[in-house]
């Protein structure tokens, strides 16, 4: 069966982006513009893995992440910002990746990979 | 060196129900003018310790009181507090589900503040301890973890966590309420028991609890983070003696009615083992100001008296008499009323005639005139909790 993949992402452009190289590598994909949407994706969808940004409007990533997990503690996370300054805060020690975003999305889709085969 | 501490009054305190009915177990009275958690906090405050979170969940309020009322005594612009968190819910929505959990859960706030080392405390325990000594022994070894280890009796081992170190008092093992207790090295009949109390350096703290979390775990210190540690970090034991301030080893997880009622009637003892009378280590409380304490009533048979008792401020005894007793503020004893072997907390009011005995009577009971308690056990029973030894106990808010 597939792997699903949650993108959360406020960009539309990245979004998209995102959306179509990972379905190209044999995921399906779902996505949410900010983290309340991903939490509310949480509420149906069961995705095997969460890449998710940091700056988004009305939920940011750090929030968000906070709250994933504490609904589900064992989904892994990547946390893809273009800030490397949020390496300092607690929460972002608890996701499984921190990747500085580049327009080269082959770190990304390694560590998406990685990620899901030590699942 | 930047020290916070984090004292966990979340308990439940089941099995001191029901004085835990409508309070946390920290907030529990004792010893007539103080709650259970002043033991802690006094200890920090003797300690230099002067950043503390007190991290709460349900029945809280009583807990909130005393400390807002009590304790709002250290200087904010130089940095200092005693700051009680409730449950944020700001990760889970649920109640804390172990003690690391509780502090996981309140990482932002940990991330504020950014302290160097962390002393995690619990607002259940009675004793007197100089956690600066703890922590000079903690840098010393260079540990990530300290854990405090009172001597017990082996016997005992199935009521707390057992620990077991090597020569260095380094931890090689830990394990929780074990029939077979790994013993002291060359002390067979001894264990070292977990106090409860760690010293932890903040960043290793913040990583390990983020491992516990994402992993399938009771998020409990004594069962998952100090096994879990012992496996990969410098993890040592500090022993009691070093850090005693009452200097007799005294310690108290006061877990239980019968628990409850022994530790109080040591404090009526002619030289109790928790001395309250050291001036260099006192016991901060709240205390409303009450006016003293006084006995009326001289005459042969309506005399007001009071003998191996710890009497309050506020009380008075007005004929009555009272033996080996806790009489917290504001209790009124009338004429002819007999009290023996009893703590009676604060605001309760006993009826002329009335006679109790081997009892706890919660906050502002009132025994009404002639009523026994603590005579006749099985009619006891029928409306109050007795304890297999037989202590009564007269809930809050009942009506006689």
């Amino acid at each position: 069966m597939k792997k699903k993949i949650l993108v959360v992402e406020d960009e539309e452009g990245l979004r998209l982006l995102y959306e179509e190289e990972l379905k190209a590598e044999g995921y399906e994909v779902i996505t949410a513009r900010n983290g309340r949407e991903a939490i509310q994706q949480l509420e149906v969808e069961k995705p095997d893995l969460i890449i998710l940004d940091i700056v988004m409007p009305v939920m940011d990533g750090m929030e968000a992440l906070g709250r994933i997990l504490g609904k589900e503690r064992k989904i892994p996370i990547i946390l893809n910002t273009s800030y490397s300054g949020y390496q300092q805060e607690f929460m972002s020690w608890a996701a499984d990746a921190y990747l500085t975003k580049s327009i080269d999305l082959s770190e990304l889709k390694n560590k998406v990979r990685e990620l899901l085969e030590k699942r | 060196m930047k020290v916070l501490a984090m004292v966990l009054a979340g308990g439940r305190g089941e099995r001191l129900y029901p004085l835990t009915r409508d309070r946390a177990k920290p907030a529990v009275a004792f010893g007539g003018i103080y709650r259970i958690i002043d033991f802690s906090l006094s200890n920090c405050i003797n300690s230099d310790i002067r950043r503390i979170y007190v991290i709460t969940q349900y029945k809280s309020i009583s807990l909130h009181r005393h400390i807002q009322f009590g304790w709002n005594i250290l200087s904010a612009p130089l940095g200092e507090f005693i700051e009680i968190i409730p449950a944020q819910q700001r990760i889970d929505e649920h109640w804390y589900q172990g003690t690391a959990d509780a502090i996981f859960q309140n990482i932002y706030t940990l991330q504020q503040e950014r302290p160097d080392l962390v002393l995690i405390l619990s607002g259940d325990h009675i004793y007197k301890m100089d956690y600066q000594k703890m922590i000079a022994f903690h840098l010393e070894k260079g540990a990530d973890l300290t854990v405090a280890a009172i001597r017990m009796g082996r016997e005992q081992s199935r009521e707390f966590g057992v620990i077991e170190v090597d020569r260095d008092w380094r931890i090689s093992g830990f394990e929780e309420k074990p029939e077979e207790p790994k013993t002291i090295p060359g002390d067979p009949e001894r264990i070292l028991a977990s106090m409860g109390v760690y010293v932890f350096n903040m960043e290793l703290l913040v990583k390990r609890l983020i491992e516990d979390t994402r992993s399938d775990s009771t998020h409990d210190f004594g069962r998952d983070i100090i096994p879990l540690m012992i496996e990969k970090d410098q993890v040592f034991a500090f022993d009691f003696r070093q850090g005693d301030r009452g200097g007799v080893g005294y310690w108290r997880d006061v877990g239980t009615i019968d628990a409850y009622f022994e530790v109080n009637m040591d404090l009526v003892s002619v030289t109790p083992q928790l001395n309250l009378y050291d001036s260099q280590w006192p016991i901060l409380t709240y205390q409303f100001a009450y006016p003293p304490a006084k006995t009326v009533w001289a005459e042969d048979a309506r005399m007001g008296t009071a003998l191996n008792s710890i009497i309050s401020n506020g009380c008075i005894i007005s004929g009555g008499s009272v033996k080996r007793s806790i009489l917290s503020p504001r209790v009124m004893i009338h004429s002819y009323a007999e009290i023996e072997d009893s703590i009676l907390l604060e605001g309760v009011d006993v009826g002329r005639y009335a006679k109790i005995r081997r009892s706890i009577i919660d906050k502002e009971v009132q025994i009404p005139q002639g009523m026994e308690i603590g005579f006749n056990l099985d009619e006891d029973a029928k409306r109050f909790t007795v304890t297999g030894s037989g202590i009564v106990v007269v809930p809050k808010g009942i009506r006689l």
